[in-house]
């Protein structure tokens, strides 16, 4: 009997998913990979191994709790950090253990230095939900992203392509995709420019003077948009042009967060905090951190406590307590074994697009999930 | 739990028509009760004024809508740094301030009630998640109906009459959600909006692609509440919002709305005379004259403050009208089938004719009618200001040598254009007070123990000093009482309290599932089976109010 899953293989947060068994192996309909290795990993991981372990040790949950709240105590400038699938309620529990002992919080999207924080600080932006796109734009340009590998549904949930979703779009709909590269999104595409990435946004302007009577259009774009030199120029750029395409236009964005738990990271630290990006509450209040560095370096951070993330997107060099529900490579000073967010623990994500949604376990374990560890670990920090 | 007498205070519980009455007051197990022990704690009030916990009718404090407008503005609340203690809990102030900062801050002014009134249904794990970690304050959210396609769709069937299914699907979207009330945001036009930039142009002008009109809208959804005995009638943000000569919508909306019972949100917003693109001027006298005649219409002011404002809405029509008026930062965001979002940080200026109109015609509505339980207090945080002004909004309106000192700074064009321009000698008692910050918004919402301290009312008091300086007394609470236990100490937080989130019930017929299915899944990217929130971790502690048909 196939089980109902929301599948958090990527951001898309696909709800439509069936999961079921064949020749032993699991298969889940519609088809996508990225859900399929998703559901593999952590229903491999939904095995029989340690609750926990301290230098690659096994431990039971207790000790590894105490031994990470000792941790944390001793701690100079923790950070916490992760939520690559994390769900809102881990991460209510991560920036309250971390206001306690005076943490740096970062989400995945932030470990490293985001300048789209600043860019919508600056200017805001215009989006829209999925249902939005897809039932209003006759004209959607995907810059400088892949959403075929990344997203793989994305363009079908948009309404593109054979078996994709009914649109209520009256008339033609056109898929423009602007890369360099031979992508799979730019193969469907129905006019492809190959722009280098760093062109300026301006230019998307002339696409629209050919595109004049399109009432609605969407521009999809993600963290190519902001990378390396001139990035935040480049996103501010952006939501200015948007901006002024919207006196002829009705024109939206849709960002492509790169893990499920990412935007709903970031809605939590900014409704718990007032900020979203990086927060060091260090001081006893939140502090908007802007770091033009890696943050290890910048904020000399001694420990860091990763949460359903995988601890190697930092680099090496400090003490890393992880807790996660894929085992971590070996280096962590502790891992806490973590049930799997979708498969094996209930819990709410935010779509891409904001969209919030309940996931429903369809195989609960024994592990608790990442928040109970971190409500356990801050009555043990006892701070 | 603790048992407390409050002894001899001045008590204004104008619902139970008391007022200024010194007696003591008792509390036990979170409610009022006619006497307690003598081991009670005793609270001397002698020379203070005892009131019911304030109720916000009208604000805007979680969900997505209020999160991106904290993503928006760091700069406003740098400076506003909020410090863990013991107790508390870290954050930030600001326009929008992070939720424990909101929870705090409007205990510490003495409100143990606040509602958010505009939610998008879809959203309401958001809104729920939020409302969790704004401790101190009881809460409720207003989902937004006014653009929602499926519901046009059973409003174009029934031909604009309110249908069974329509109320039922009213009924089944409050279960859906946890939401506590209907909410109607520029009916029609935010759909407009999404479609084409536009507005829909009126409530006769037909939505197009729908078959509908706004009056259809207002009189179907509204009928649809008021059949379904909801706690607290349809509240309407109407169409036109800010636009001159919108006082005519305005009037025609509550025509349609009359002879039921419904709440006309921020009235000032909607109360301007003049033409379309050209200088405003004040009809405020003439709504006043229309709710004189219509006791079954309640209204919020939406008092605008001098000073920094945040202007978030579901209208995404009017944020882009500010947009081009003002420059600055801008977001959008449309939500599939139900409703928009525009958010826009806007100064109100002193100097300004047309804000120092909006402040005006505040004042007027506040004080030319002769009902304060029909005109309550708000400035539709933060679109018109701060809850945090609301003690600087109740000098103005107790102190009428304040209120003329502030007009005279105020651009004279304006106020010359108003009743204000004479001087108005009406200054609020201390008993119309409570009733325009508690007493009627309680009884409006169909919060029957709440707003007022007659026995078995819920124990959420305020207790101020009596001093002369309005402004300062309303700041700075000597006392607040929430749920029977003392919460806040002369301007001090002792103690925290989660609050409980206010949702309603009303029975409806398991039948419109079969009827919502199919037009989610025309409509909607997420299934009817998931759009349900069953998580008891969101919906719970909860107070369920159930309608009364």
């Amino acid at each position: 009997m196939p089980e109902s899953l929301i599948c958090a293989g990527c951001s898309l947060l696909c709800d439509d998913v069936t999961v079921g068994h064949d020749d032993g192996e699991l298969r889940l309909e519609p088809e996508c990979a990225l859900g399929a290795a998703w559901l593999a990993a952590r229903t491999r991981a939904h095995g029989d191994g340690p609750a926990a372990t301290i230098a690659g040790d096994a431990v039971d949950l207790e000790r590894a709790i105490a031994h990470s709240a000792q941790l944390l105590r001793e701690a100079q400038r923790p950070l916490v950090h992760g939520f690559a699938a994390a769900t809102i309620e881990d991460v209510r529990a991560a920036v309250t253990l971390a206001d306690r002992v005076g943490a740096i919080v970062a989400t995945r999207a932030h470990a490293q230095p985001w300048p789209g924080a600043p860019a919508f600080a600056l200017r805001g932006s215009s989006s829209a939900t999925l249902g939005e796109i897809r039932d209003r734009s006759e004209l959607v340009i995907v810059w400088h992203e892949d959403p075929e590998t990344t997203h793989p549904r994305l363009l079908q949930r948009l309404g593109f392509g054979e078996g994709g979703s009914a649109t209520r779009v009256d008339g033609p709909r056109t898929l423009v995709v602007i890369d360099d590269r031979d992508t799979a999104t730019a193969r469907r595409a129905d006019l492809t420019l190959d722009w280098p990435s760093d062109r300026d946004v301006e230019a998307l302007a002339e696409l629209f003077d050919r595109f004049d009577g399109v009432r609605h259009a969407t521009i999809v774009y993600g963290a190519a948009l902001a990378a390396g030199a001139g990035g935040q120029r480049r996103e501010l750029a952006l939501h200015e042009l948007v901006r002024r395409l919207s006196h002829q236009h009705h024109v939206v964005t849709l960002s492509l967060a790169a893990a499920p738990g990412t935007r709903g990271a970031d809605d939590v630290l900014a409704w718990q905090t007032g900020y979203g990006g990086v927060v060091d509450l260090a001081s006893g209040h939140p502090q908007l951190v802007t770091a033009t560095g890696p943050l290890l370096e910048h904020e000399r951070i001694d420990l860091a406590l990763c949460v359903e993330d995988d601890p190697a997107a930092l680099a090496d060099g400090v003490p890393v307590i992880s807790l996660s529900s894929v085992p971590v490579p070996a280096g962590a000073e502790v891992w806490i074994n973590t049930a799997a967010p979708g498969v094996a623990a209930a819990g709410t994500l935010h779509r891409l697009d904001g969209v919030p949604l309940t996931l429903q376990p369809p195989w609960p374990s024994m592990a608790p999930p990442a928040a109970q560890v971190l409500t356990h670990l801050l009555k043990a920090t006892d701070i | 739990m603790t048992e407390i007498r409050i002894s001899g205070g001045a008590i204004h519980d104008p619902a139970n028509d008391v007022d200024g009455e010194i007696r003591d007051l008792c509390l036990k197990d979170g409610k009022v009760v006619a006497d307690v022990g003598p081991g009670a704690r005793r609270i001397d009030a002698r020379g203070m004024v005892v009131m019911p916990g304030g109720v916000d009718i009208h604000a805007h404090i979680a969900g997505p809508k209020a999160n991106l407008a904290r993503k928006l503005s760091p700069d406003s609340r740098r400076t506003d740094p909020l410090d863990r203690s013991e107790l508390l809990r870290s954050g930030t102030g600001g326009l929008v301030p992070s939720t424990f900062a909101t929870g705090y801050r409007y205990s510490l002014l003495g409100y143990t009630t606040v509602v958010e009134a505009a939610a998008p249904p879809l959203a309401a794990r958001h809104v729920l998640a939020e409302l969790r970690d704004t401790p101190m304050i009881d809460k409720a959210f207003l989902i937004l109906m006014g653009n929602n396609q499926v519901l046009f769709e059973l409003i174009r069937e029934s031909g604009g009459a309110v249908s069974p299914q329509l109320r039922d699907a009213v009924a089944w979207w409050l279960a859906a959600t946890g939401g506590y009330g209907v909410k109607l945001v520029n009916p029609g036009g935010v759909e407009v909006f999404k479609q084409s930039n536009g507005d829909v142009g009126g409530i006769d002008a037909e939505v197009p692609g729908y078959g509908v009109t706004p009056r259809q809208v207002l009189e179907a959804i509204g009928g649809a509440v008021h059949e379904l005995g909801l706690p607290h009638p349809v509240h309407v943000h109407a169409n036109d919002l800010g636009v001159p000569g919108n006082a005519t919508t305005t009037l025609q909306t509550m025509d349609a709305l009359s002879g039921r019972q419904a709440h006309l949100a921020h009235l000032q917003f909607h109360a301007y005379g003049g033409k379309p693109g050209g200088l405003p001027r004040s009809r405020a006298p003439e709504l006043l004259d229309y709710l004189a005649g219509h006791k079954e219409l309640t209204a919020d002011v939406g008092q605008v403050m001098f000073g920094d404002a945040m202007t978030m809405t579901a209208d995404g029509h009017v944020s882009a009208v500010l947009r081009d008026l003002d420059g600055g930062k801008w977001v959008n965001h449309d939500t599939e089938v139900e409703t928009g979002c525009g958010i826009v940080p806007f100064t109100y200026k002193s100097g300004n004719y047309v804000h120092a109109l909006q402040w005006g015609i505040g004042l007027e509505l506040f004080l030319l009618g002769d009902d304060p339980w029909q005109v309550m207090l708000s400035t539709d945080h933060p679109n018109g200001g701060s809850f945090m002004s609301y003690p600087k909004l109740i000098r103005l309106l107790m102190d009428r040598g304040f209120r003329d000192d502030q007009l005279g700074r105020a651009n004279q064009k304006a106020i010359k254009r108003t009743a204000l321009r004479d001087g108005i000698e009406r200054e609020y008692t201390l008993n119309e007070i409570a009733i325009i910050t508690r007493a009627a918004p309680a009884r409006r919402l169909g919060l029957r123990d709440k707003g007022q301290l007659g026995i078995g009312a819920d124990a959420d008091v305020t207790i101020y000093h009596d001093r002369a300086d309005r402004e300062e007394m309303f700041s700075t609470p000597r006392y607040v009482i929430k749920g029977g236990e003392l919460v806040v100490e002369e301007g001090d937080l002792r103690r925290v309290d989660d609050g409980l989130l206010l949702s309603s019930r009303a029975s409806f017929d398991a039948e419109i599932e079969r009827v919502l299915k199919p037009l989610f899944a025309d409509r909607y990217t997420v299934s009817f089976d998931h759009y349900p929130v069953r998580d008891p971790a969101l919906r719970e502690p909860a107070v369920t109010v159930e309608a009364s048909p």
